[in-house]
């Protein structure tokens, strides 16, 4: 089971009520939504699902999730990225979380400072003149940035 | 509705560490500490540019302390005294030493990073086939190489050793040329594999001009600390230029490089004895002088990294990759010694250039033995 915190869950369950039905217990995941979960069960099914396609072929697994990813991404807003690293943590889903968290980086790679402000609804709160001041001390870093 | 996401304020530090962990570009790294305040600070508190150097050269880990060196307009911490701000002095100078370290590691400019040959675990003919030889192109007036001496066990390895331009260069290749007879056999005299080791040199020893002649009088492993060895690499039996690529490129603290000629393999015809010649050796690589030096602490052998502020911060557009067979003013000079060598020979000068203070006089019979490349 990839939702290690549900998994832990339902070993303590098992341990407290043996004969009582589990499908009929109810889970509390009081720090996630409805939408991010919604996703995160999609990638989980999708995830297992491609793996049991290609139970030998671990480049072939690969590759296909790197496929169904790059197609998620393009469905998911940035701001419900950070949703989902939230559910995604909560949840203890590891494969989940380091995907979301490459995806951020990757968003903000090779972007201007304005661009990552503007991604993430961010102000400065530098004072005058701070700013001005790291960009000339690395300068070298603010040039061949990707126009936004 | 704009919605304020800052990761940084939602999320556990770690994942947030982990987040910006995936930059791998030290210019992502830096437009994210320039976002704002609280960014900047929690890039330097988590020590992130220290973090994706070491990622970058694991060579690192052994750096006790960074300096900053002709700082100019330096200020004094607000509260002298006070630990917690001579702490975040640490963190602040260790980001803006690390910040450059990764910027000057990927864009200074790509040369051969050999300055001089130091020794050869053993040479035949000595000086003519000296490990000098291997700092010129093959395609300089005689054919020339350095041969060591012959052994009937073919598993007998040999050596060479390398001071660098600078004690701290980023080496991403090396390129190697076997020697070969030109004139009958053709044999080319390559080794099985080769290996190839960088370090520096055990105490204060300066080996600028003192070379070890045509053997090492004792252990190399007496003489050199070796902080990095590279995997095998199998060597062709042809007399072309071989390329050697390092895995990832390796950070050379001390300036010392040794290649490891592994297994013989050809036979010479006259003695009956395994032969390994070598004719010409490129370490590419940049050097990162004078911006960074580097203070090697014994016996820990744990270094301070020192960041010139006032050094060269020349950063041309990165060079195509065949600049390297260029000839750089380094090689000219070289050539031009090795010139004023011969013909100081010629003179029966032989106290003129140092690095033949060795020579025996008397060998007249060498200048019969001119041959020209064909």
């Amino acid at each position: 089971m990839k939702f290690c915190a549900v998994k832990q869950y339902f070993d303590d369950e098992n341990n407290n009520n043996i004969t009582s039905g589990a499908s009929t217990t109810m889970i509390p995941l009081p720090n996630v939504e409805s939408h991010p979960l919604a996703i995160l069960i999609t990638y989980c099914k999708k995830h297992l699902k491609i793996k049991a396609n290609n139970a030998d072929n671990k480049k072939e697994t690969e590759k296909e999730m790197e496929q169904y990813e790059q197609e998620l991404l393009k469905k998911v807003m940035p701001q419900e990225l950070t949703e989902l690293i939230l559910a995604a943590n909560y949840l203890n889903f590891k494969e989940a979380l380091d995907f979301f968290c490459r995806a951020v980086a990757s968003a903000i790679q090779n972007k201007s400072i304005e661009f990552v402000r503007k991604f993430f609804g961010l102000e400065s709160d530098f004072e005058l003149g701070e700013e001005e001041k790291l960009r000339e001390e690395f300068a070298w870093s603010f040039e061949g940035v990707d126009e936004d | 509705m704009e919605v304020c996401i800052d990761f940084l304020n939602w999320l556990d530090p770690d994942i947030s560490v982990q987040i910006l962990m995936y930059l791998e570009d030290p210019s992502d790294l830096v437009h994210a500490s320039s976002v704002s305040r609280s960014w900047r600070d929690f890039v330097i508190a988590n020590g992130l540019f220290k973090h994706l150097c070491l990622r970058m050269f694991p060579q690192l880990s052994r750096v006790a302390r960074v300096m900053e060196l002709n700082k100019c307009g330096a200020k004094e911490p607000v509260e002298v005294g006070s630990s917690y701000s001579m702490e975040w002095e640490s963190l602040a100078r260790d980001h803006r030493v690390y910040a450059t370290l990764a910027q000057v590691c990927t864009s200074f400019i790509v040369e051969d990073c050999i300055s001089e040959a130091i020794s050869a675990s053993s040479t035949d003919h000595y000086p003519d086939e000296s490990i000098h030889n291997t700092l010129l192109p093959a395609y300089t007036w005689r054919a020339s190489y350095w041969s060591s001496k012959g052994q009937s066990n073919p598993a007998v390895p040999e050596t060479l050793i390398y001071k660098l331009k600078s004690e701290f260069c980023v080496i991403t290749e090396i390129n190697i040329c076997p020697g070969q007879e030109l004139l009958s056999s053709l044999h080319i005299y390559s080794s099985n594999s080769v290996r190839f080791r960088m370090g520096h040199t055990k105490g204060p020893n300066d080996l600028g001009s003192r070379h070890l002649g045509d053997s090492l009088p004792c252990n190399a492993d007496d003489t050199f600390i070796w902080t990095y060895t590279s995997p095998e690499f199998p060597m062709a039996q042809e007399g072309c230029l071989q390329n050697f690529r390092l895995p990832e490129p390796v950070l050379c603290i001390g300036g010392i490089l040794q290649i490891e000629l592994l297994g013989r393999v050809q036979r010479n015809e006259i003695d009956g004895l395994f032969y390994i010649c070598v004719s010409y050796v490129q370490v590419v690589g940049r050097t990162l002088s004078p911006t960074f030096c580097v203070e090697i602490l014994e016996p820990s052998g744990t270094f301070v990294l020192k960041n010139d502020m006032q050094g060269k911060f020349y950063t041309p557009p990165s060079l195509p990759k065949n600049e390297a067979h260029e000839i750089s003013d380094d090689q000219l000079q070289r050539g031009f010694r090795y010139w004023q060598h011969f013909v100081n020979r010629l003179e029966g000068n032989e106290n003129a250039v140092e690095f033949i203070e060795e020579y025996e006089s008397g060998e007249e019979e060498d200048e019969a033995e001119v041959e020209y490349t064909l």
